[in-house]
Parts: C-alpha cells; sequence; structure tokens
C-alpha cells in the first residue's frame, strides 16, 4: 500500500514538473509573423463595447494598418498622438487604422477609457486569449502591420525610428502607406518594432 | 528565590541588547559607505559594437532591458544574484538600457538601486535602435528583455529572447568561466 502510494506521488511529481517545464519554455515564445507578400486571412474581434466586427468590415478600400496597442505602455503611449494622425491623415486617401490590443490584463472597459483619455478615435479591437497577436507574431506595441486591399502583407515592423517625436528621422510605416498608394513597390518592407512586450494569457 | 529567577532572564536580555544597539549602528554605516551612487553612461552604436566584438580576456554577459519592460524587471534580481556569483569567476556583466535618454539621470539609475545592481550600466543613445538591434543580432526583433553570453573572442555562445531561465543562463556560464581565476 505504501509502496503503491510512493509510486503515485512519484509519478504526480514527474507529471507536475514536466507541466511547468513545458510551461517555462512557452514563456516568451512568439510564433514567427507571416512573410512579407503573405495573405493574412480575415478575423474576427470585438471593440471595447464587446460589438463584433470583421476585418474585412473595417478595411480601407486602399488598404489596412493594423496596430497593435497597449493602455499601459509608455512606449505605445508615447506614439498616441501619432497614430491618431495616421489615421487621420490617411482614412482620406482610403487607408483604414484598426488598433488590437492583446494585453492580457487589459479589459476592453480599460482600452474605451485610454481611448477616450487620449483621443483615439480610430477602432480598437479587443484581443482576447491573443490569438490574432499571435497569428501575426506580433510581439511588441507598438508594432504596425499594412496590408492592402487584397490582404497582402506589404509591410510589417515599427511605426518610424524614434519613441521621442522630437527625434523622428524615418517613419518607415507612412513610407510604405505612401509607395502603396503611389502604386509603387514598398521599399524598406520590415523595420524592427520596439516597445513593451505583448503580456500573453 | 522569585526575583533571581526573574532578574537572569532580564540581565541576559539587557546585554543582549547592549550588544545588538552598536551591532546595528554597524550595519547600517556600513551599508551607507558601499552605497555608491548608481552611474549610467550612454554608449552609441559604435561603442556598443566595440564592447561587444573585441577580444576580451573575460567572457561578457549583457542584457538588454528597459524600465518599460516588466519581464526585464522581473528578472533583475535573477541577473543581480548571477553578477555576484559569477563576477569572481571572471566573468564580465554589463546591461544595456533601451530606455530613452530622458530616463538616464532618473528612471534607470533609480531602478538599478532598488535592485542593487552593481554591474556597468549604460543606455543605448541613438535616435534609431534599428542598426544597434541588427549588429547584435540579425533574428533578434528588438523585443524586451534579451542576454546574450560572449566568449573571450566576441562570439556570442548562448542567447535568450525573453525573460531568462536562470538555471539555463548559469548552465551556459558554466561552460566558459574559468573557475577558480
Amino acid at each position: 500500500m505504501k509502496r503503491n502510494l510512493s509510486i503515485l506521488l512519484a509519478s504526480l511529481l514527474v507529471i507536475a514538473g514536466a507541466v511547468l517545464a513545458i510551461g517555462a519554455r512557452a514563456e516568451g515564445e512568439v510564433p514567427a509573423p507571416p512573410a512579407i507578400g503573405a495573405t493574412i486571412d480575415d478575423f474576427t474581434l470585438p471593440d471595447v463595447d464587446n460589438k463584433d466586427h470583421s476585418l474585412k468590415s473595417l478595411a480601407g478600400k486602399n488598404g489596412t494598418v493594423l496596430l497593435f496597442i497597449a493602455v499601459q505602455c509608455p512606449v505605445s503611449n508615447a506614439y498616441n498622438e501619432r497614430m491618431e494622425k495616421l489615421a487621420a491623415d490617411y482614412k482620406a486617401k482610403g487607408i483604414a487604422v484598426i488598433g488590437i490590443n492583446s494585453n492580457v490584463a487589459e479589459d476592453a472597459a480599460a482600452v474605451k477609457a485610454h481611448a477616450a483619455e487620449h483621443k483615439l478615435t480610430f477602432p480598437i479591437l479587443k484581443d482576447s486569449g491573443n490569438k490574432i497577436a499571435d497569428k501575426l507574431g506580433a510581439s511588441v506595441t507598438p508594432e504596425a502591420y499594412f496590408i492592402d486591399m487584397n490582404n497582402k502583407l506589404l509591410y510589417h515592423g515599427r511605426i518610424d525610428n524614434s519613441r521621442n517625436s522630437a527625434q523622428v528621422e524615418t517613419s518607415d510605416l507612412r513610407n510604405a502607406l505612401d509607395a502603396a498608394l503611389a502604386n509603387k513597390a514598398v521599399e524598406k518592407t520590415e523595420a524592427k518594432a520596439f516597445g513593451c512586450s505583448i503580456k500573453r494569457s | 528565590m522569585r526575583f533571581t529567577k526573574a532578574i537572569v532572564p532580564i540581565t541576559l536580555c539587557l546585554l543582549l541588547a547592549c550588544f545588538a544597539v552598536p551591532a546595528q549602528k554597524k550595519k547600517g554605516r556600513t551599508a551607507e559607505q558601499h552605497s555608491k551612487p548608481i552611474v549610467v553612461s550612454a554608449i552609441d552604436n559604435d561603442a556598443l559594437k566595440a564592447l561587444l566584438t573585441q577580444q576580451r580576456e573575460r567572457p561578457l554577459l549583457v542584457n538588454f532591458w528597459a524600465t518599460y519592460c516588466d519581464p526585464c524587471r522581473d528578472e533583475f534580481p535573477d541577473l543581480v544574484k548571477i553578477d555576484k556569483e559569477y563576477r569572481p569567476q571572471s566573468l564580465e556583466f554589463v546591461t544595456v538600457s533601451l530606455d530613452d535618454m530622458t530616463d538616464i539621470k532618473t528612471g534607470v539609475p533609480k531602478f538599478l538601486s532598488d535592485m542593487k545592481a552593481t554591474m556597468p550600466a549604460y543606455l543605448l543613445n541613438t535616435t534609431d535602435p534599428e542598426p544597434a538591434i541588427n549588429m547584435v543580432d540579425q533574428r533578434w526583433r528588438g523585443d524586451l528583455p534579451a542576454t546574450f553570453l560572449y566568449n573571450e573572442k566576441g562570439e556570442v555562445v548562448y542567447k535568450h529572447i525573453g525573460r531568462i531561465n536562470p538555471a539555463e543562463l548559469r548552465e551556459a556560464i558554466d561552460k566558459v568561466v574559468k573557475k577558480g581565476s
């Protein structure tokens, strides 16, 4: 009886160890992003009022920018004005901007309050369970993906070179949008995004 | 008799208190004497490249981090322990913050001081972090924290993106440090 109990306890310990080890390995690992030129599948996510929207329903006629953003990240927050201006500037040109919040600790109510406080008027979707962040391999906030009207990925990465708006020298995302609008190939299709890591569930 | 019984523990307590008070004072003084203000040095892309790739006498561990990065903050106590443990065994350890330059005298040294971190601390002074990220590792996407271990020849022998696993990092360091040197 005692021997059976020991075997059972030992087995449970081994199982617990294995579970912990798998958990530890998974931490910090972000799936690889799709390659430039890949097609992004349509998806549906709720907005901050829990109303579902598909990517297709929000897409611009000349393309769409998906911006992974955060409530608490100081880097993402340093870009609030720039993101709002980007959305306003390109709305008239047929490119839509959609914000996505995938942080596990930031619920829809927090995202809604943050958008109101910082006057963010573009739609922001709540990616609970970070499904879309995983699908797109998004690792930080802010991180941008620009897709054309056929959902083909044209640009992935940072918005520009500096968190500090006074030090912006290269507006990589705007350059990509302008190239696409002018029917030209995007010169720089990737620029490493920097910011706070997305807190996954 | 009752008085005698009571006086023994009282005397013992008083004696202990006499020893304890100066010991506490001494401890406080020592801590003050050793607490130097933390200086964070600005480092540009070229200086960072030189620091990482030069030949050196000891292996070098580099941790890229930022005060706004939660996993960076979470792993820092483990990094401080590793520094204290391996510095006597000839490991150099530097930290490179990717915070804004405006944080070089405020948020960054404050955090390092709170962590009691004594390894040399740098802050990447650049308007564009991408060349530095690519120089360190083409496959690193710039997400933090990121930890790299270089051997004496300036070659990367271990890297980890995301929060470190202290046991795994120790194992990697053990392979390159010369014990007892």
